[in-house]
């Protein structure tokens, strides 16, 4: 069994399994840009973070920055803003924080300079230079080591906790086990299960921040008066079979492995070390995804049950500048989504594979579309409108 | 009719997902390694859904994956469909803040 995939070795270190050009901030001037200029991508978002509180500016000037310093990203090219745009966003560091990671980044214009139409000129003449450098960049052998993952479930059904979830659950042990980083999330989505998570935490000061977490999501129902199966399970999960928050829970948290938990993730960043993190999220894939790919996550993993779901699903994923793999424990899911399911664990419930083999099938799947073969979401020209998590009010 | 199988993670499990459609009267077999526990489908068990695998007292604690999962809101017999209609969650519940638990 192969433990090595092709990556392109970024001056950071970090490595990539995509070759790109991010364009920022998303506007029709970005949009613009990437219809010129193959091989560009854009994040199509134009929340600046107007009437928001310092804190959530701050996630959205780390989310861009970090989908910048994703190893999936070659450079970037940064239009320009208005001053007083830069100063809301904290973002006169924005293409700071990426060239700081050795990145080319071309700036164009400051201060109102290089917007509209003129934006649009000298953006994607700055592109087309970006994406022909790219393209001299080559693919070398590297170790799982340098694999960084990360795992969100989506639909989940009776078989997501069965079979999808504790393949991931494998896969994420091997890539911690090597030496790489793998992430999870979606706060909610570990109420009923945060005991055994809780006893994993290196340190009583992570487990007390995994606590704090889980606790002001629950108060957050407590305040408002719900009971929490007004949000979650959601109703295709019930219509699949998954009746509480606690069974959804105790299912989900099998996608985590049982490696030791690190520390606790703000939405967007960077994991410090190597080994398992957990990311303070809410559940939306439009949102979780992205923050993965801003902490730096060049592959993410959408592990479907799909049990509630009776109709088939194309899209072209969120996490923008990384690749979503999608993975079914479902047989009736495999079959149906056949267009968009890149990895099957369901010979676990329809043919008695062992879980281990499933997740070495899983791994050996990754490596090869860490090497280059595309996920069948990012064959589909179609990013999906993306929001970031920012729990903060609104003024 | 042969028996349907199902799968619970945990010997402690008081419930197992069957693995196809299970009829009214069809015997299921609920496999944990070696350890195997059967019960007769009382009503249909849809591909997936619970079957008890033993009686549950009204507000009596219900267990998947080894850990609480919530609590019966209705007397549940072995055989039954365990499912929103006889369990709710405990965790999260706002509508119940401030009532005792």
């Amino acid at each position: 069994m192969k433990e090595e995939f092709l990556g392109y070795v970024r001056p950071d270190g970090t490595v990539g399994i995509r070759n790109q050009v991010l364009i920022i901030p998303g506007s029709f001037e970005a949009q613009k840009v990437c219809e010129a200029v193959r091989g560009t991508v854009m994040l199509n978002n134009a929340d600046l973070g107007i009437g928001r509180t310092p804190e959530d500016r701050e996630t959205i000037a780390r989310v861009r920055a970090g989908l910048g310093r994703n190893p999936n990203i070659y450079g970037a090219v940064v239009l320009g803003l208005g001053e007083a745009d830069q100063k809301q966003l904290a973002y006169m560091r924005l293409a700071d924080d990426i060239e700081a990671s050795g990145k080319p980044v071309i700036r164009i214009g400051e201060n109102g300079a290089g917007s509209g139409w003129d934006g649009i000129a000298a953006a994607s003449k700055a592109a087309a230079r970006l994406v022909w450098q790219a393209s001299r960049e080559r693919r070398q052998p590297v170790p799982l080591s340098k694999l960084s993952i990360a795992v969100k479930c989506g639909s989940s059904d009776p078989f997501s906790g069965l079979a999808g979830n504790p393949a991931v659950g494998h896969l994420f042990d091997r890539v911690v086990a090597a030496g790489g980083i793998a992430i999870f999330g979606e706060t909610t989505e570990i109420i009923g299960a945060e005991h055994e998570l809780v006893e994993r935490c290196v340190t009583p000061a992570v487990a007390k921040k995994l606590m704090d977490a889980v606790e002001r999501q629950e108060q957050l129902a407590h305040s408002i008066g719900q009971d929490i199966r007004e949000m979650n399970p959601v109703p295709e999960n019930i219509k699949a079979g998954i009746s509480t928050l606690e069974e959804k829970s105790l299912g989900a948290v099998h996608k985590a492995g049982t490696a030791p938990i690190q520390d606790v993730l703000d939405y967007g960043e960077v994991p410090t070390g190597k080994g398992l993190y957990f990311m303070d999220s809410y559940i939306s894939h439009t949102s979780v995804f992205l923050g993965f790919a801003a902490s730096g996550a060049p592959l993410v993993l959408f592990q479907l049950g799909g049990g509630g779901y009776d109709r088939q699903t194309l899209t072209g994923g969120s996490a923008v500048v990384a690749p979503e793999m999608w993975c079914t424990g479902n047989p009736r899911t495999a079959e149906r989504l056949a267009d968009s399911i890149d990895f099957s664990a369901a010979p676990v419930i329809d043919a008695g594979e062992p879980l281990e083999q499933a997740g070495e099938r899983l791994l050996q799947a990754v490596l090869d579309i860490a090497s280059g073969t595309m996920t069948k979401s990012e064959v589909i020209r179609y990013i999906e409108p993306l929001e970031m998590y920012l729990p903060g009010p609104t003024f | 009719m042969d028996p349907v199988r199902a799968i619970r993670l945990d010997p402690q499990d008081t419930v197992a997902a069957v693995l196809a459609d299970a009829p009214a009267g069809v015997e299921i077999a609920a496999e944990c390694g070696d350890d195997l526990r059967t019960v007769t489908a009382v009503e249909e068990i849809p591909f997936g859904f619970k079957v008890a695998l033993e009686d549950v007292v009204e507000g009596g604690t219900v267990r998947k994956y080894g850990a609480p999962i919530g609590r019966a809101s209705q007397p549940i017999k072995a055989g039954q469909l365990v499912h929103i209609h006889n369990l709710e969650g405990i965790r999260g519940r706002g509508d119940l803040a401030g009532t005792a638990e």
